[in-house]
């Protein structure tokens, strides 16, 4: 009874959400564009950093590959849309693997700060590319409608939500979590940790690259610093943590909430929208570090106390 | 089960509530309204608000002069400017929502050539114009696009009358250090001016692109050095040049002239540099002169000592070119008679009109062409040296040494 | 031959500069494993104070130096003591997303008070410079330089030979142990945190007058903290000599031969590389 009360409201929301672009107002349909694609990428990092849980700073690495890779198929080589994602996904699988495989050894904050140096590698690597037009960036044709974009963008993370459900009930994602808790006992335990880490990282990868050049061909315009933003990844672990990392739904329902304070102060009261980030992450850090899914599931029990407790367990 | 229904519910609520927002704050009604998206806070917050400042003042002061006549009516001018954080990304939505959803009738622009390239594309997306003063690379004219006009001078351009003054130097300079930053704008003006250079006859030493926001520019110092140029020509940021003259002062580098795209003509500059700021060269496409007349501001002059006195800080080209962004939409609202985007977008095109700022008229791809004035720095002022007539004042040349200053 | 000879000395003496710059971060990440991203703040934060007390009291910036570590010891004291021991025994992480919100507001708030208005430390000795065997020296580089070499002393000596210093070093490798003996770890997070900002602050103070202050000058130098903390190693105060000397040696050779656009790819490249190769650094003992 209850999962099919579940199905269906899922069901009706999801065509409430495809048909938008004929009802809905065009900045409605940006913002939706905007915050699907965040929605995603909060869900790929939750591969990573909230199953297998290895923070990543790399996101946005994969996330710019597939911003360039698709860029560089379309106005380089001219080919068209869905060979340029193709492109950008390959891409960052091979980077996943490559780079994952020596930089997964790592533990803990070496591993972020690894990553997040990785970031900042490519964007001085990609600045200095001419095929890649150098730090002054490429121009992309111009698509007018954005109803495509919008339905990829849905498309896309219902298909990301799809398999981080997939994972969260599979032997994959068992040894994820095992691997989260405790790696060694998981290595003891018969998981092949580099393995299982590396395919992570590479799923990770592959739908932040197609988010990425989604992003690319919408925008029509990409350089370095904003395709392989590091703010943007903070942005996507800040909606996964505040949702619930290792959750299923918690980084969509975290993305979507934030995405809609942080959009509505943007465009209201601009000149607050740089503190709203701010603030987020230092109350959600201090009273919520679990995510509002472990809110939703032990508020219940402990009502206001719930937060209390949380500090009370992290300070000294 | 109950938090994943608690959480589709959750996200349904929450665009609800932004459709409904949507819906409420909906637009404006009677003034025509203008809407920009700056940069406010950000890096280039600190030029992004001559822009805001430029724009505000403007619509203050033709609406004091009794508005805009379109048809038989006079209307109002209102402005909407949001701030992008110095982030291209939310430059863009914010353009897609002062058009789709706060339904402005016309766009003016924000600050660097990046941030135009990738708003100017919403423009031309919605077919709706944008008229801007913050962006001169070529890139931003070269796609065929209708809806973008920029008041800024060719970015190719911009070191044409410098070079000409060079020549015209007692001894002129002949070799020739080229430095630029790796953005639109300066590797635009980069490419212009290696050509102009090689039509003057003046051989180029050193030609090196480096990063944006770079702080040490001690390895370049050394080589300039090395190579000793007689003429040192810098397309970059204002905070890069404020790092590589105070570098050159501490590395005791001294060529004969040296000239930079930006910094020069703006106060806060002049003022971060103090007595280190003398002999250095730069250009601006305005200057406040009475001799400029405005149809809203009298002339150039009084423009400028009445935005000192409004808003506590010196004016300069940005400001300047600002104001002539929303002149040009008052005239070509005039001109057209009507608020539809498309005639007013026509009527931009065929606007040929003088104004503080100098000479609005937008060739085929939409770029205004004004000369740029050679300016130099001499005891902590600016003093135009050299224009379309030749010299104005004398400069200071060659370049005294640090060590005798 | 003398152009390799003043492109060596430049790194050097921007080495001496960087390690000053990583030195608070290295403190705070070796001893308290906190990984502080709001570290470049702090720096601005020093500039600014620095900048007015130089043009508002017309206090040589040089003097304004210890009231700048003052008024970022206390700064960093209340943050950790009221802010940050509120999470420091969560997962590691935590505390690396909350600097980074604490980043995101200070800068915001620098703005609002301050202005982005450019603003340099001008004193009248700034761009006094003297040759040294055909290469011209920077004086207040040199002094950088020199100020770098006697605070990591000072704080070597501090850490392994004063009391407080050894109770710090207790506290971080065994808190129930460093509590039996009467340390207090609320405090003394503080004190450490307090320190790593004063570091902060000092280096704040030389950037600005080498360089320029504003608000948004913390972020470039955040990462670039971490690449020398991490490449000289987090275990001793030489460690960030070493990686700060290297880093400046490094991107100044790759600045020459192969110009100026790739010297962030060497310094984070090689970051990399060290974090795969030999995560400890290249004075740390391996773990």
């Amino acid at each position: 009874m209850r999962r099919s009360i579940l199905l269906g409201v899922v069901g009706i929301a999801l065509i409430v959400l495809a048909t938008a672009p004929w009802f809905a107002s065009a900045s409605l349909i940006q913002f939706g564009i905007s915050t699907l694609l965040l929605a995603t990428l909060a869900q790929s990092w939750n591969i990573i950093g909230g199953y297998a849980g290895y923070a990543s700073f790399g996101n946005s690495v994969f996330y710019g590959l597939g911003s360039y890779g698709t860029a560089i198929a379309m106005v380089q080589w001219h080919l068209p849309f869905g060979v340029g994602l193709a492109l950008g996904a390959a891409l960052a699988v091979i980077f996943a693997v490559m780079i994952g495989v020596p930089v997964l050894r790592l533990r803990g904050h070496y591993f972020a700060i690894c990553t997040l140096a990785l970031a900042e590698v490519m964007i001085a690597i990609v600045s200095n590319l001419d095929v890649a037009g150098g730090n002054t960036g490429l121009v992309l044709p111009l698509l007018r409608g954005d109803a495509l974009f919008y339905e990829l963008s849905l498309g896309l993370l219902v298909v990301t939500t799809l398999v981080v459900l997939w994972i969260a009930h599979s032997r994959f994602g068992f040894g994820l979590m095992a691997i989260r808790e405790n790696e060694q006992a998981a290595a003891v335990m018969g998981v092949d940790t580099t393995l299982y880490k590396v395919l992570a990282f590479a799923l990770s990868g592959v739908f932040a690259a197609i988010a990425g050049g989604i992003h690319a061909y919408w925008i029509t315009f990409l350089d370095p610093v904003s395709a392989f933003d590091i703010g943007l990844n903070v942005k996507m672990i800040i909606m996964s943590v505040f949702g619930g990392p290792g959750s299923i739904l918690g980084p969509v329902v975290g993305a979507f909430l934030l995405s809609g304070v942080s959009e509505l102060l943007s465009t209201e009261i601009s000149t607050l929208a740089a503190l709203f980030f701010g603030v987020v992450i230092v109350v959600a850090v201090v009273f919520m570090p679990r995510g509002l899914a472990d809110v939703g599931r032990r508020f219940r029990q402990l009502g206001w106390r719930y937060f209390a407790e949380n500090v009370r367990t992290h300070r000294v | 089960m109950r938090s994943a229904i608690a959480a589709l519910v959750a996200i349904f609520v929450c665009a609800l509530i932004y459709a409904g927002l949507g819906y409420v704050t909906n637009a404006s009604a009677a003034p025509v309204t203008l809407g920009a998206s700056v940069q406010l806070s950000g890096p280039l917050a600190n030029t992004g608000r001559y822009y805001r400042d430029g724009y505000q003042f403007a619509v203050d002061q033709i609406n004091k002069s009794g508005g805009v006549k379109i048809g038989n009516n006079h209307e109002q001018l209102a402005l909407k400017v949001l701030d992008n954080q110095s982030d291209n990304n939310l430059a863009v939505r914010q353009y897609v929502q002062l058009v789709s959803q706060d339904k402005v009738n016309l766009l003016l622009g924000s600050f660097a050539s990046d941030t135009v390239i990738a708003t100017s594309s919403v423009a031309e997306k919605y077919q709706v114009p944008m008229i801007q003063g913050g962006g001169a690379s070529d890139q931003i004219f070269d796609r065929g696009y209708k809806y973008i006009f920029g008041t800024l001078p060719v970015a190719s351009k911009y070191f044409e009358s410098t070079i000409d003054a060079m020549e015209k130097l007692a001894p002129a300079p002949r070799t020739v250090a080229l430095l630029y930053a790796d953005d639109a704008f300066d590797v635009s003006v980069a490419k212009g001016t290696r050509e102009l250079l090689g039509k003057a006859g003046l051989k180029i030493v050193l030609d090196e692109r480096y990063s944006t926001n770079a702080s040490d520019f001690a390895s370049l110092l050394a080589r300039l050095k090395s190579s000793q140029p007689d003429a040192v020509l810098v397309a970059g940021h204002e905070t890069e040049i404020l790092n590589f003259i105070r570098q050159a002062k501490s590395l005791n580098f001294t060529p004969h002239f040296y000239s930079f795209t930006v910094g020069v003509p703006s106060a806060d500059f002049r003022k971060a540099l103090g007595a280190d700021a003398d002999y250095a060269f730069g250009m601006t496409s305005w200057l406040p002169s009475a001799s400029q007349k405005d149809d809203y501001f009298g002339n150039a002059e009084e423009f400028a000592q009445a935005y000192v006195k409004r808003f506590g800080y010196e004016p300069d080209y940005h400001a300047a070119s600002a104001v002539a962004d929303v002149e040009a939409y008052a005239k070509a609202l005039e001109a057209a008679g009507t608020t539809d985007p498309r005639k007013v977008r026509d009527a931009i095109a065929h606007l040929d009109f003088n104004g503080l700022y100098g000479h609005i008229q937008f060739n085929s791809v939409g770029q205004i062409s004004l000369p740029q004035t050679v300016i130099q720095v001499q005891n902590g002022k600016v003093m135009p040296i050299y224009g379309q007539k030749g010299f104005i004042d004398k400069p200071e040349y060659p370049m005294l040494a640090w060590s005798k200053r | 031959m003398s152009l390799l000879w003043q492109v060596l000395l430049n790194g050097v003496l921007l080495g001496g500069l960087y390690a000053l710059m990583a030195l608070g971060l290295a403190l705070v990440w070796g001893v308290l494993n906190i990984v502080n991203l709001a570290h470049g703040a702090f720096i601005m934060l020093g500039a600014y104070v620095c900048y007015y007390a130089f043009t508002g009291l017309s206090i040589d910036p040089f003097a304004a130096l210890p009231l700048a570590m003052l008024v970022l010891f206390a700064f960093g004291y209340l943050l950790q003591r009221y802010l940050l021991n509120l999470v420091i025994r969560a997962p590691m992480f935590n505390t690396l997303l909350i600097t980074f919100g604490i980043d995101v507001i200070l800068t915001y708030l620098a703005q609002i008070a301050f202005s982005a208005d450019f603003r340099t430390i001008n004193p009248s000795y700034a761009g006094d410079n003297f040759a040294l065997w055909g290469a011209t020296v920077p004086l207040v580089r040199l002094l950088a330089f020199a100020i770098a070499l006697a605070l990591t002393l000072a704080m070597w000596l501090f850490l392994s030979r004063t009391r407080l210093g050894r109770a710090i070093r207790a506290t971080a490798q065994n808190l129930i142990a460093a509590r039996l003996y009467g340390v207090e770890p609320r405090n003394t997070y503080a004190l450490t945190f307090g320190l790593g900002a004063a570091l902060a602050g000092v280096a704040g103070g030389l950037y600005g007058v080498v360089s320029q202050v504003n608000p948004y000058i913390g972020t470039s130098l955040t990462a670039k903290s971490f690449a020398i903390a991490v490449i000289g190693g987090l275990d001793s105060p030489l460690g960030v000599i070493v990686g700060g000397l290297f880093l400046g040696i490094v991107e100044s050779l790759t600045s020459l031969y192969l110009g100026p656009t790739y010297a962030d790819v060497a310094s984070f490249g090689i970051l990399v590389l060290v974090l795969i190769v030999r995560p400890t650094g290249i004075l740390g003992r391996t773990a």
